[in-house]
């Protein structure tokens, strides 16, 4: 045991300490209270919990070794992930907001007047949530396994014990106010190797003005080494793919029911506009620095590293070839470790970064406490989201609808429990890298979800049979084409397996519009409902005309 | 128990359209920044802003404060079309 290991540990457990303390502080009583916090977060804090569920183990530990490795190409991801919520925030929030549902799967129930729809969205929200929490609790076990040095499974199992104790005991809003401090302690965590490494390379702490610098400096080294250039666009993928995946990013991230479900936590729609900006700006700090990341990292490795005695390499490089995540193998046997010698995993670059540029044990500690924190909140959000689709949306609204508030609770912790452990178990074994299974649970997003719900929105006509059509063709049109790119090398435009969104997107859309014409219209009723959707919350539509609320008691409500 | 008064469904449609242009108009600002610039990356590397070619700027930090300056503007201005309209929010009328 050294005083790295101490320090790490030290610092997960009182990061820890803090949220649990806080869920405990926060301890959930009524099943209004669980789901949605009572409606009462401040746009602010609900936008800092919404970047803690956002920036799950992808974004923290795997996306700047992602920008790093694919160049230009890697930006895709900078974009996608944040462009969805002008998606999002434009044509989704306030309206699902002034609809007043609980969940994602209730919205679509109610809005097509069709309980098929409602089963088939809470299952989608389950596989989608589910995908996604594999890739948070396998990131957990990577952080914990290498951390106390066991193997990543008993890692995996320590993730999987925390956060389902957490999720069923303190509900949504022990969550939010937890995921506020997780948000600090993440943002913190990655802030402070950046601003340090921007100070050692240039002398400017402002890493996001210094860096421009070494991207050029590593142009240079790339022409001398005659690799391909790192800002050249396109030459780890096509330039469809680049913008496929995009898409997918995008319209997944519009269409997660973990992060919808934070616009129904707000009081207003007004307040679901501003949290969707503060998310976004919160956000936007992580994305708008992990480039930074990525081309200090690799300039580190491209002088400082390569080039080096293989003889005499720095101690870091020890554990991380353990792991079998670096290789740094003398091919050539001159004794010096070339760039091209060495590989490097992306999913480590985050996590090895503060060792390589030697920032010292306690930042060393801070990224540890700051990738759990990411890998646990959002896997804390998915688990709220699977546990309302079971006892809401299935349990209360098909099989017992005569259940009162403590059988409901009881079933959604159950629900907790049991899919936490079940992802576990996947986890200690995945089925893929980290990065990838979450793709995958945007594109199924993008396939289902996405066209539902603005369709649902801002198209009154559509209808029960053409939304439970289309959310069927997307799911399988998105499935196959990930299996189908996966393993049997098939591509359309040089479109992989993680833009599959593009393809199930639009060939949901396109029988949802289909099916709904040439099916009945819906009822004047849901119609009238949609065009209620249209105007500000004190605004009723009713027979075709507009009321407008003026009661004292409306007012309170709205505070 | 709800009080409601009747307003012109022109003025409640006059809110509504004038939301949905606005946020047309945010969105083709926000698709030019991302897939636009994206599609014309080699034409747009010629230039340089912030220490970088323009099309790796774009990808790396200028779509996304253009993101989060759009969001940040609709917010504004949907509270001032609230004003406008006589509606706000969680005050007292």
């Amino acid at each position: 045991m050294d005083t790295q290991f101490l320090v790490s540990v030290g610092l997960i457990l009182i990061t820890f300490g803090l949220y649990i303390g806080i869920a405990f502080y926060n301890l959930a009583r009524k099943t209004s209270d669980f789901y949605v916090a009572g409606r009462n977060v401040p746009a602010i804090f609900n936008g800092m919990a919404i970047g803690a569920d956002w920036m799950s183990a992808a974004s923290f530990i795997g996306l700047a070794g992602t920008v790093m490795l694919l160049g230009y190409d890697g930006l895709a991801y900078i974009m996608g992930w944040t462009g969805g919520y002008l998606l999002l925030t434009f044509l989704l929030a306030p309206q699902l907001r002034k609809s007043g549902r609980y969940t994602v799967p209730e919205f679509i129930g109610d809005r097509y007047k069709s309980s098929t729809a409602r089963l088939i969205a809470a299952v989608a929200t389950i596989i989608i949530s589910f995908t996604y929490s594999i890739g948070q609790l396998s990131g957990s076990g990577v952080v914990i396994g290498r951390l106390l040095e066991v193997d990543t499974a008993i890692g995996t199992m320590i993730g999987v014990a925390l956060i389902a104790f957490y999720s069923a005991v303190g509900g949504m809003k022990g969550i939010t106010w937890t995921q506020v401090a997780q948000y600090i302690v993440l943002i913190t965590a990655y802030l402070v190797p950046v601003i340090f490494m921007s100070l050692q390379l240039t002398s400017n702490p402002i890493p996001w003005l210094s860096y421009g610098q070494i991207v050029s400096e590593l142009q240079v080294l790339d022409v001398q080494l005659g690799i391909s250039e790192y800002v050249v666009p396109f030459t780890e993928a096509t330039r469809w793919q680049f913008l496929a995946l995009m898409f997918t990013l995008m319209a997944g991230t519009a269409g997660l029911p973990h992060v919808i479900v934070r616009f129904y936590t707000v009081p207003t729609m007004k307040a679901a506009r501003w949290s969707g900006a503060w998310a976004l700006l919160f956000i936007g700090l992580l994305y708008l620095s992990a480039p930074a990341y990525a081309a200090f990292s690799r300039f580190i490795l491209m002088t400082q590293v390569a080039g080096s005695s293989i003889a005499d390499l720095p101690a870091w490089t020890t554990s991380w070839v353990n792991t079998g995540q670096l290789s740094v193998a003398d091919q050539n046997g001159d004794g010096i470790l070339q760039w091209a010698e060495l590989v490097i995993s992306r999913d480590i670059v985050v996590m090895a970064t503060p060792e390589i540029a030697n920032l010292g044990i306690f930042v060393v500690g801070l990224m540890a406490a700051g990738a759990m924190a990411a890998a646990l909140s959002t896997a804390g959000g998915l688990m709220i989201a699977i546990s309302a689709s079971i006892s809401q949306d299935i349990y209360y609204r098909s099989i017992n609808p005569k259940a009162t508030d403590r059988q409901r609770l009881l079933v959604g912790r159950w629900s907790i429990i049991i899919a936490t452990v079940a992802a576990g178990i996947v986890a200690l074994d995945p089925p893929g890298a980290i990065t990838q299974i979450v793709a995958w649970a945007f594109a199924l997003a993008s396939g289902t979800f996405f066209p539902a719900l603005i369709l649902g929105v801002w198209w009154k006509r559509a209808n029960g049979p053409g939304v439970i059509a289309g959310m069927l063709v997307g799911l399988t049109v998105t499935l196959i084409y990930i299996f189908a790119a996966q393993y049997g090398g098939f591509t359309l435009f040089g479109i992989i397996d993680t833009g599959a969104g593009v393809f199930g997107a639009a060939s949901a859309i396109i029988t949802i519009i289909v099916v709904s014409l040439a099916t009945k219209p819906p009822s004047k009723e849901t119609q009238e409902e949609v065009m209620d959707l249209r105007y500000p919350e004190e605004m009723v539509y009713r027979d075709g005309e507009v009321w407008l609320k003026e009661s004292p008691e409306d007012t309170k409500v709205h505070k | 128990m709800k009080l409601l008064k009747k307003i012109d469904k022109k003025d409640a449609d006059a809110y509504f359209r004038i939301r949905t242009t606005l946020v047309a108009i945010y969105l083709l600002i926000g698709f030019i920044a991302s897939f636009g610039v994206v599609f014309f990356a080699e034409e747009l590397s010629g230039f340089s802003v912030n220490g970088f070619p323009f099309h790796y700027f774009m990808g790396a930090q200028g779509a996304v404060l253009i993101f989060i300056l759009l969001l940040f503007i609709n917010a504004i201005t949907n509270d001032h079309i609230d004003k406008k309209f006589g509606l706000d929010q969680g005050k007292k009328k």
